[in-house]
């Protein structure tokens, strides 16, 4: 029985086989559109997300309770190295490092500068964070480097400096004694971002310690988890363990040290939505004529059915069964073309000519690569499903209304 | 030699409102069927035929009066009651577009079987047999759009008998035929209301139609102007 | 004659006309409504970014912008004001500025800011500061210790009005130039950036702190619309001695906001050709339509001598009247709701609560232009009769044989 209906649903969508390619054709379009764009989305939130993460905060940070807000030098991890112990063995942490910060002056032979110097760990700062790569000139810190750093390539050029050229360090120690100190430029890096490139120097820890008196402390333990999934687990299960190390800690993750990031994307995320509810209101629209013509120009039909005895149920089932076999059929056309237009650029990438400046600032490649996903495509399906199968009910109900008398009368 | 009555009609009356004009279609109709009558219901167009054909059928409902089918008066019967009744008890055939388009000959038959839940393999053999009476065998896969159309009308016609209805229903079965096509449908449909006893009610305004009825009752402006039984059978 | 005629048969099923306009007016309406919302939201960010110490134009020492210390300064003010004020269409403004970088202090708090030293009264006319003080008071012209820090700053420092903080600066000399402020007033800002970056004090008490005799950093001008920049700026380029001065407008000098206006620019055309396009196919399914229903009657024209071109130009004028009427509706409709919204803004901060660090402002409030407007409208006409051509040529194609036994 169902399949009877089926089969004539199937042979009536095939009866005006332009009108419901075409009809189908939209679908697919916004389907494509969809699941390219959501594609997009999800790639490039990705590639911000992991940017952010590996240039600047790591998944998670461990900081003294308040440090997040103040910044304050004093506010720091007392006993590093116990914290880190229990960071290894946490289950799902992949690795670490610690650093700490001071707002300090920066001076070369005629410039002074105000610059954040970050005391880095040399040896496990690469595994944690991009900067070892955005080294462009001079080398990376060593372990045994001891008054050595390296500087943003824009606080370089404002300074006049370059590799092997003295700068003095002048700032507050954690005990409130002036920290002062000469460094020589080991090497410079460029991340692209602005800010960053602009107003930090990096030395190692022990040198650091030293300058401004930390007395072994760091302000910050930096943590990479396996994945960004595994994140959440890992903040509950320091937050757990941390305590018995030392009070007055607090676990952070890149949500809470990157609030700005999760509200661009967020927003994009809405905006993006907005546009496509639109887009698939249109073509809802656009096909809604195509299933109301399949009624209207059917009644006679529709007529002889109610004459044999069927009934306006069964008549509306075969029309919601033709309607949902379109844009059934055309949302499937849709995740395909999307899924292949989005593998070729997510093979050959979009290269954005002109606006690589801003992509830099926020830390994306020039080249955007979208990222298929199992979100992005039935994420994709599911809206243009959602939407267009108000078109689907509008006419099913029509047809529910239809009495026998109406549509018999247009046979003669 | 009488029998009981498959339809009977009572003072029934049908209006319609055609834009700010009142028309009556019926005006006070009765009229009793009984089992077995090959009935011509003739008239010119606009007399009120269709009306009371749709009436009979439980495709529209009278405003007065009453029409009863098999002893159940159909005007208490709900939308989805009507639809079984036709179902089981009243077959139609239509002047034109009497076939759906997508399905094959074979299967326009099977469809009402399906409605009633026969078998499908009981349904295929059914629906052979009957397109086989009806002169159609080896055409069972056509598509309407494939038959002519006398062809067409005998596939309507077979489904109309397939489902063993109390009563047969045609609006105009000839109208659009040619007179030798027209001819052979009306010795069909003779044929099974002699064979089987299948009861026809249909509506023409062809002389050679009302040839062929064993009882022609004429309608003018709503109301019943004649009623005879002729023994007459057609010179062809 | 067959104006009439293409007119009555959009309306002989007026349910489908109805329909496809739907369709038509929720697209056309997009795009003027998201359009004029996005360029609100551009127009804003470039309206921020230039009265945030930007102006259209600025003159500056050439070296300034890589090296920005007081030594790379217009030592000669005058020639600038001389050059300059001829050109300025009426309704400009200018100032001049000295901009160093600094540290400011307290006893317990230090940061890198932006010391800006300001003619307060010229000031006020070409950048945001003259309404931003929401605490105390803005600077007298002559104010030798007076500082305007911004309220984002003056939490971290956990300071307030009538505190002193303490500057340092690279002075003329190259040595480490300190003066001790006291902040008079508090600014309020779009972004909490800016708040925290600029500190603005006297023009006199800048030049004082920085053993200056005379001279400035920078000129700005204010222009009474951005369309007027770079003819001015290339007036201006001619009369002065450019080097050692260099001109530069806000393209130059605010490259983020000049590409994120063109990304939008792109992205506005790219979303009209993809509305449209998922528009395109409503229309041409609609006229197909229509035009196999009445296969029968294009017959008949033809049998009458109707030219097929008349049959195309009958369907084109059909269509021309749905694009007609479901772009004036798409207008209105979004020129209605953008002027509702241009007065109280749409408050984009449910969207995300802190738009601000990206230098967005909380509420975009849409704004019509005349170029998203008429590029909306010809994208929909024009490709609109484009596709129409598709099922024009059908129905020019039947012969009148076989229209004739179509039933």
């Amino acid at each position: 029985m169902k399949s009877f209906t089926t089969q004539m649903a199937w042979r009536n969508v095939w009866r005006n086989p332009r009108r419901s390619v075409l009809t189908m054709a939209s679908v697919a379009f916004a389907g494509l559109i969809l699941i390219f764009m959501l594609s997009w989305q999800f790639g490039s939130y990705d590639t911000m997300i992991n940017s952010a993460v590996s240039i600047h905060t790591g998944h998670l940070q461990v900081q003294a309770e308040g440090y997040h807000d103040k910044r304050r030098i004093g506010q720091v991890v007392e006993r590093p190295d116990a914290v880190a112990k229990v960071v290894e063995r946490t289950k799902g942490v992949d690795t670490y490092t610690t650093r700490a910060s001071a707002f300090s002056l920066v001076s070369s032979e005629d410039r002074t500068y105000a610059a954040l110097v970050v005391g880095i760990d040399p040896e496990r700062e690469p595994a944690v964070s991009t900067l070892e790569s955005l080294v462009r000139k001079g080398s990376f810190l060593a372990p045994d480097d001891g008054y050595q750093a390296l500087i943003g390539r824009l606080l370089a050029r404002n300074l006049k400096v370059d590799v092997g050229d003295e700068i003095v360090l002048l700032g507050q120690g954690r005990d409130g004694s002036i920290a002062a100190s000469a460094v020589r430029v080991k090497g410079v890096f460029e991340s692209g971002q602005d800010e960053f490139d602009r107003s930090t120097v990096q030395i190692p820890m022990a040198a650091f310690q030293e300058v401004y008196a930390m007395r072994g402390g760091v302000h910050e333990l930096v943590v990479v988890c396996e994945s960004l999934d595994s994140v959440p687990a890992v903040k509950q299960r320091l937050a757990s363990t941390l305590p018995g190390v030392e009070k007055g800690l607090v676990v952070l993750d890149w949500k809470e040290l990157m609030p700005g990031l999760v509200q661009s994307i967020q927003m994009d995320l809405i905006s993006g939505f907005i546009f496509y509810v639109i887009l698939i209101l249109v073509v809802a629209f656009s096909i809604l004529n195509t299933f109301l013509m399949a009624i209207f120009e059917r009644k006679k039909e529709f007529g002889v059915l109610l004459a044999l005895g069927s009934t306006p149920g069964r008549i509306s089932r075969m029309i919601l069964a033709e309607c949902g076999v379109m844009t059934g059929l055309g949302i499937a056309a849709g995740v395909v073309l999307g899924a292949a237009v989005t593998l070729y650029f997510e093979a050959h990438g979009i290269a954005f000519s002109g606006a690589e400046e801003i992509l830099r600032q926020f830390g994306l490649p020039e080249r955007m690569y979208p990222e298929l996903s199992l979100l992005s495509a039935t994420v994709g399906a599911g809206v243009v499903l959602l939407i267009t199968s108000f078109a689907v009910i509008y006419p099913a109900l029509r047809v529910l209304r239809l009495r026998p008398v109406d549509a018999i009368s247009t046979i003669q | 030699m009488e029998t009981q009555s498959i339809v009977s009609l009572s003072d029934v009356t049908k209006t319609y409102r055609q834009g700010r004009v009142q028309i009556t279609a019926l005006d006070g109709v009765s009229l009793e069927v009984p089992q077995g009558d090959f009935l011509a219901l003739a008239g010119p167009s606009g007399s009120g035929k269709t009306t009371l054909l749709n009436l009979i059928g439980g495709l529209d409902r009278a405003d007065s009066g009453s029409i009863r089918l098999n002893g159940n008066d159909l005007g208490a019967m709900s939308e989805s009651e009507l639809a079984g009744m036709r179902l089981e008890q009243v077959g139609f055939v239509f002047q034109s577009y009497n076939l759906i388009p997508v399905l094959s000959a074979e299967e326009n038959v099977e469809y009402v079987m399906l409605l009633q839940g026969v078998a499908a393999r009981e349904r295929r053999e059914k629906a052979r047999a009957i397109l086989d009476d009806v002169g159609l065998e080896g055409m069972y896969d056509r598509r309407p759009a494939e038959l002519s159309g006398g062809q067409q009308q005998r596939v309507a016609v077979a489904r109309a008998v397939v489902s063993g209805p109390s009563i047969v229903l045609a609006d105009e079965p000839t109208a659009n035929l040619d007179s030798a096509t027209g001819r052979a449908l009306m010795d069909m449909m003779r044929s099974m209301n002699e064979a089987k006893g299948v009861t026809f009610v249909f509506s023409t305004h062809d002389r050679m139609v009302m040839d062929y009825a064993g009882r022609l009752i004429r309608i003018r402006d709503g109301r019943v102007a004649g009623d005879e039984r002729r023994e007459g059978e057609a010179e062809s | 004659m067959h104006t009439l005629m293409a007119w009555r048969n959009i309306w002989r099923n007026p349910r489908r006309t109805l329909v496809i306009l739907t369709a038509v007016v929720i697209g056309v309406w997009s795009m003027i409504f998201l359009g004029a919302l996005m360029r609100g939201l551009t127009n804003q960010y470039l309206e921020i970014g230039i009265s945030t110490l930007t102006g259209h134009i600025q003159v500056h020492h050439q070296d300034f912008r890589s090296d920005p210390v007081i030594q790379n300064r217009i030592d000669r003010p005058g020639r600038v004001a001389e050059a300059l004020e001829p050109l300025l269409p009426p309704g400009s403004h200018w100032t001049e500025r000295i901009r160093v970088n600094a540290i400011a202090n307290t006893a317990r708090h230090a940061q890198g800011v932006t010391l800006v030293g300001i003619d307060p009264e010229r000031e006020a006319r070409v950048s945001f500061i003259g309404g931003a003080v929401k605490e105390g008071n803005y600077l007298e012209p002559d104010d030798p210790y007076g500082i305007l820090v911004g309220k984002a700053l003056a939490e971290d420092f956990e300071t307030r009005l009538d505190r002193r903080v303490v500057l340092m600066s690279l002075g003329v000399d190259g040595k480490v130039a300190s003066r001790a402020f006291r902040i008079r007033g508090i600014f309020r800002a779009e972004t909490e950036a800016t708040e925290k970056q600029y500190m603005f004090v006297t023009m006199a008490a800048a030049r004082d702190m920085l053993g200056l005799e005379r001279g400035v950093t920078e000129a700005a001008v204010l222009l009474p619309s951005h369309e007027l920049t770079g003819k001015t700026a290339e007036a201006l380029e001619r009369r002065l001695p450019t080097p050692p001065l260099a001109v530069q407008t806000w393209r130059d000098l605010l490259p983020l906001v000049r590409v994120t206006i063109e990304l939008y620019d792109t992205f506005i055309f790219l979303w009209f050709l993809v509305v449209f396009i998922a528009m395109a196919f409503g229309i041409v399914n609609t006229l197909l339509m229509a035009v196999f229903e009445r296969v029968r009657e294009f017959g008949l024209l033809k049998a009458l001598g109707m030219r097929p071109r008349g049959i195309v130009q009958g369907v084109l004028t059909e269509s021309f009247f749905l694009l007609l009427l479901g772009t004036a509706a798409g207008n209105a409709l979004g020129v209605l709701s953008v002027n509702l919204l241009a007065e109280s803004g749409i408050d984009l901060s449910a969207l995300a609560g802190r738009l601000a660090e990206v230098g967005m402002r909380r509420v975009g409030y849409p704004q019509l232009q005349a170029g998203g407007f008429r590029l909306a409208n010809v994208v929909v006409f024009v490709l609109g009769i484009v596709v129409s051509l598709y099922p024009a040529v059908k129905a020019a194609r039947f012969t009148p044989v076989e229209a004739l036994a179509h039933t």
